[in-house]
């Protein structure tokens, strides 16, 4: 593995939702993988990609994002529970791309106004993960009651997760790590 | 590129940085499949797609299989 490359793992904000709170997870998860030595990243907001609605999947790539996945070693999604599922623009920007994905990490954080944390969104998010090549961890972020996580400027008020985004992430990298040498130094036989 | 040009050795070169990719993975793709039938594969159903990642700059790029 190039060593001298930096880890990349952008972090996907999965709603355009006005007044979202998923926002200040993804801002918080972003801080914490920005803190990691040897890693970059960078907020990927869906409401800020441009994709139309009259098409799907690879013919309505976007070329910056598309880039970003490429260049991604990891992602983190951060995704809320709506109706006990993912957000459908979440899911249409994700099928943009696939060879992007494969053999790489994610890490998934539930979002949810409940006491549950996303954990249905999640387990609902598996299958799509494993069908577009990607790699899941065995940690998830579960933000439930997020609007007594963090206070109204967006800034963390619970600092367990702190400890608990620190396991998600230790996870998240060593994984990204073993999958990149894996991509570019082991064949398939 | 003809299915037998992997397992004859011949590598992809990345068009970034001219060194010799790392084949690691097939994934089928069946959305191809419904525009170009001819090219699927008739035990999996649908069009092998090659995945190859270059060891020095990480781009990964795709190779379909005839």
């Amino acid at each position: 593995m190039d060593g001298a490359r930096p880890v990349f793992i952008p972090v996907i904000l999965g709603t355009p939702r006005q007044g979202r709170m998923s926002e200040h997870v993804a801002r918080f998860v972003l801080g914490e993988v920005s803190k990691r030595e040897g890693v970059e990243t960078e907020l990927i907001d869906i409401r800020n990609i441009s994709i139309p609605v009259t098409d799907a999947g690879e013919n309505v790539k976007e070329a910056k994002l598309s880039e970003t996945i490429m260049r991604a070693d990891a992602l983190v999604i951060v995704v809320p529970e709506y109706n006990h599922g993912y957000p459908g623009l979440l899911k249409h920007v994700l099928d943009t791309n696939l060879k992007e994905y494969i053999h790489k990490a994610v890490g998934i954080c539930g979002v949810s106004a409940g006491g549950f944390g996303g954990t249905r969104v999640i387990q609902n998010l598996l299958p799509v993960m494993r069908e577009l090549g990607l790699v899941t961890i065995f940690w998830d972020g579960n933000f439930s009651s997020v609007q007594n996580i963090f206070d109204t400027s967006g800034n963390l008020v619970d600092q367990a997760y702190i400890k608990r985004i620190d396991k998600f992430l230790k996870e998240l990298i060593w994984m990204a790590k073993v999958l990149r040498y894996g991509r570019e130094k082991v064949p398939l036989e | 590129m003809s299915k037998g040009d992997q397992s004859k050795g011949v590598k992809m070169i990345c068009p970034s940085c001219g060194v010799e990719m790392n084949y690691h993975a097939d994934k089928l793709d069946y959305t191809a499949a419904l525009t170009e039938p001819n090219k699927i594969d008739p035990e999996l159903g649908g069009i092998l797609d090659e995945v190859h990642t270059c060891p020095k700059c990480g781009r990964t790029d795709v190779r379909k299989t005839d």
